[in-house]
């Protein structure tokens, strides 16, 4: 995707954000089966199939500079997503060598990386930058290094601190988050910051994902698939600005459904550091309303399985509980009942 | 899992029985980063089996043209370190892992304590100089038999001036672990690598003086998953494969062309689990995804990190 | 329990208890928790000199009983925030063993808690015992006010008056809980307070 056409749309007000015929076979679908089990699901995040969300470590699509757009308006509103602790400054540099390197190898086309020792210079071609700096000099840089990249990559980044037989999630940059803040969480520990999940704790998932996480090595990184449901295509919903997303939550119809229910996949990327030793943890979120979803039949079919039958906590903790009903009369016109083999794929 | 190749560059000998070997990137180019306190398990392919041993990295971690490490010959070899002293020449070539960490400065501590007995000065190679990059409060203690067992000490000297406490056993200077670890105040973190006589007696001095454990830091080296070799046999294919002592049962699985399921090959998630239908020994479960009931029953295995003390282990494959 | 599931950022407090290993005490408290650290001090003392900072409040002074079990290792302070630049003195001049007790309000508790950490003291290094009231301090996630003394499962913002759920969400570094609007989706939509938090 080097040749990105980039849409110009929004995340807010008017919504005009939508998925070309490209971006919704690529969606990344989460359910193979008609029955979804909250599981660890972790897989190497290796370079995948070419054109597919995985080809590159961090994927730059058609929503990019939209996206990066958004981010800033977020930001301004709200300058607390993006926070640091002052021991995060070596983890600040690996991030920002890290989505470098990885961007300028991956898409040379838009963005260009190039070294003199410690004298570096960037240039996104796409947002329209240019800056060089001394790597490790953050008074070179017009923001910290974190922020600085982290407007630059879609998604959002939490920086984890290992120590003390766990992670702490001691840095990060969020603006497009399912529902939980920031400047709440940040400093906590890997069981605080997910006190809220649900069912989950019983069944000692976290605490494997946590061990599985503190050996992760540099090198190996890796992925996992979450999802959960947005109205409208948002990416700021935060419970910072729930007052301005809550209502949105109350005006699904059946007959409305399919444009404004919104299924919101997160692929979550996690990569060992190397000069901090800290973990980056990266969370990817795509967005595909029910008729963008329903392009595809067995999609459709499978996300009305999936959302009929899942346990009444997960759709407490998601926020579905109050448009279940819409949403399930919507996708039920494309269940004819039948069977559909496991699988994500289209079609 | 993926490999980084090594070209060796330089050998020196340091030090009575310590060789320091210089490691270069074989395609020339540059070397991963890492923070200080990491080692790399280097494998060595002797001629009957490849040895895997881990050593602590020495050289500044801002240098991504060299790795370096230090090989003291052990008197009871299993064949590693002989094999680096007697084998491994300018120009061979090694792989290595990428680097691991399972001894770093705790980032959010206000001074820093490290204290190296003899060759377990290794680890605090790499830490010194992120301590002084990062402009860190700290100081090393390093206890030697005599000068001629003290490896790096002139570079040590060197980079650290007042802030290296020497304790030379042959004059006499006795490491006085009370005093120091009763007069450092709030917020210190110590380290220690040495003789495990060493180590205890730092441990247990910084308890009855009431240092909190997460204070505490010692190396523990992570010693490769080997165990003894045995015989695995899957039911459904029939097949019958020789698990190595070095190789774990789905390392040795994929060597025989079977196509066993996995995903994390760490013993997290779980998809490599595979039903234990007899063994005529005990499995050793070194995952982390069983629970204790679970690696009870002698059910289920994660043949990505767990095997087998027996003869013969038969799987539902 | 919230929404039936159980949230692990809620902290399980304790009893203080003597850590006899150790080079030195510090104990920090306030109001109704005075009455934890008497119970401590007639238990068998440690060896190593103890220091006990208390800040009384209208609802309870312990002054007079601290007084008599630990004379002049006693400070009372009559404002919290002279008891805060005393204990901060003390965690300058103090050395590794030195062992640090709170007992009071959840929210003092974690006053004390940071205030340590800024000297590399961990989290985990800090003794706690939840005194008094249940009474929450709730950080509201709009416009990040903290209001105290919060005795309801929900309660208006003192910042912006909004009408928030108390969440068992809980950060130890503010030292309160999360506060969300509750009638966010459906404005004016607030159903009756209860006292939960007594």
């Amino acid at each position: 995707m080097n040749n990105l056409a980039y849409k110009r749309e929004t995340f807010r007000d008017d919504y005009t954000y939508r998925n070309s015929p490209a971006a919704i076979r690529r969606f990344p679908f989460p359910f193979a089966e008609d029955h979804y089990m909250y599981s660890v699901n972790i897989e190497q995040h290796q370079p995948g199939a070419p054109g597919s969300i995985v080809e590159h470590a961090f994927d730059i699509d058609e929503h990019y500079v939209s996206e990066c757009k958004d981010k800033l308006l977020t930001l301004a509103q709200d300058k607390g997503r993006y926070a640091a602790l002052p021991h995060m400054m070596d983890a600040q540099w690996d991030f920002l060598e890290l989505t470098m390197e990885s961007l300028a190898r991956d898409y040379p086309q838009l963005f260009t990386l190039t070294k003199d020792v410690d004298h570096w210079t960037w240039r996104n071609r796409p947002l329209e930058i240019e800056d060089s700096f001394i790597f490790g000099d953050a008074s070179t840089l017009p923001l910290e290094p974190f922020d600085y990249m982290g407007r630059q990559v879609q998604g959002d980044f939490v920086l984890l601190d290992q120590r003390e037989g766990t992670l702490f999630a001691d840095a990060g940059f969020i603006t497009s988050q399912a529902d939980w803040s920031l400047a709440f969480d940040i400093g906590m520990s890997w069981h605080e910051w997910h006190g809220p999940v649900p069912q989950v704790e019983k069944m000692g998932i976290m605490d494997r994902a946590l061990k599985f996480l503190m050996s992760l090595q540099q090198g190996s990184p890796v992925r996992r698939l979450n999802w959960t449901m947005t109205i409208n295509p948002r990416l700021d919903t935060s419970p910072e600005h729930f007052p301005e997303w809550g209502p949105d939550k109350l005006t699904v119809t059946p007959q409305n459904a399919g444009e404004k229910a919104h299924l919101r996949v997160e692929l979550q990327s996690m990569f060992r550091l190397p000069r901090s030793n800290a973990i980056l943890f990266s969370i990817r979120c795509y967005l595909i309303s029910l008729e963008e979803l329903a392009t595809y039949p067995r999609w459709a079919k499978r996300f009305h399985r999936v959302l009929k039958d899942l346990h009444p906590d997960l759709l407490e903790y998601k926020g579905i509980k109050v448009y279940h009903e819409a949403v399930l009369a919507w996708l039920s016109q494309h269940d004819d009942g039948a069977e559909i083999a496991a699988g994500t794929h289209p079609g | 899992m993926s490999a980084l190749k090594v070209i060796v560059s330089a050998i020196e000998q340091v030090a009575d029985g310590i060789c320091h070997f210089t490691f270069a990137a074989a395609d020339g180019g540059e070397l991963p980063g890492f923070s200080g306190g990491s080692h790399v398990v280097v494998s060595m392919p002797a001629h009957n089996r490849t040895y895997r041993n881990a050593y602590s990295l020495l050289s500044s971690p801002a240098d991504r043209r060299n790795y370096q490490i230090a090989v003291r010959l052990q008197e009871q070899s299993r064949g590693g370190s002989r094999f680096m002293h007697e084998q491994v020449k300018v120009g061979s070539r090694l792989d290595i892992s990428w680097p691991v960490n399972l001894f770093p400065i705790s980032r959010v501590g206000h001074k820093h304590i490290l204290v190296a007995g003899g060759i377990g000065i290794t680890p605090f190679m790499s830490q010194v100089h992120e301590l002084l990059r990062t402009g860190a409060d700290f100081e090393l203690h390093y206890a030697f038999r005599s000068p001629q067992y003290a490896g790096f000490i002139d570079q040590l000297q060197q980079l650290l001036g007042k802030n290296l406490i020497c304790h030379d056993q042959s004059q006499r200077q006795v490491l006085d672990l009370q005093a120091l670890l009763s007069q450092q105040p709030l917020g210190t973190h110590v380290y220690v690598c040495g003789p495990a006589g060493m180590v205890d007696a730092l441990l247990s001095t910084a308890y009855e003086l009431g240092w909190p454990d997460a204070h505490v830091h010692h190396e523990e080296f992570l010693a490769p998953p080997i165990g003894e070799p045995f015989t695995l046999r899957l039911k459904q294919s029939g097949k019958s494969v020789e698990v190595g002592a070095e190789v774990s049962m789905l390392e040795a699985m994929e060597a025989a062309g079977v196509d066993a399921p996995y995903l994390c090959r760490g013993g997290a998630c779980g998809r490599c689990e595979l039903e234990v239908l007899a063994t005529d020994g005990v499995i050793e479960h070194h995952d982390h995804y069983l629970s204790d009931a679970e690696k009870g029953s002698g059910k289920k295995i994660m043949p990505c990190v767990s095997r087998a003390k027996c003869s013969f282990i038969e799987l539902n494959l | 329990m919230q929404h039936g599931y159980w949230i692990r950022s809620k902290p399980v407090y304790h009893s203080l208890s003597w850590q006899h290993r150790a080079q030195a005490h510090v104990l920090v408290a306030n109001g109704e928790a005075g009455r934890s650290i008497v119970r401590l001090l007639h238990q068998r003392l440690p060896d190593q000199p103890i220091t006990v900072l208390y800040h009384p409040t209208q609802e309870a002074d312990y002054s007079k009983s601290l007084v008599s079990l630990a004379g002049e290792n006693l400070h009372v302070f009559k404002r919290e925030s002279e008891l805060w630049h005393r204990f901060e003195q003390i965690l300058q001049q103090s050395v590794m063993g030195t062992r640090l007790y709170a007992a009071g309000n959840e929210y003092f508790l974690w006053q004390a808690t940071t205030l340590a950490a800024s000297h590399g003291v961990l989290s985990g290094d800090v003794m706690r015992e939840q005194a008094s009231s249940l009474a929450r301090s709730v950080y509201c996630v709009h416009c990040k006010t903290i209001s105290h003394r919060v005795t309801t499962n929900i309660a208006i913002c003192t910042g912006c008056q909004r009408h928030l759920l108390v969440r068992d969400h809980f950060s130890r570094r503010l030292g309160a809980y999360m506060g969300l609007m509750i009638d966010a989706e459906e404005p004016g939509n607030v159903p009756e307070a209860e006292e939960v938090y007594p």
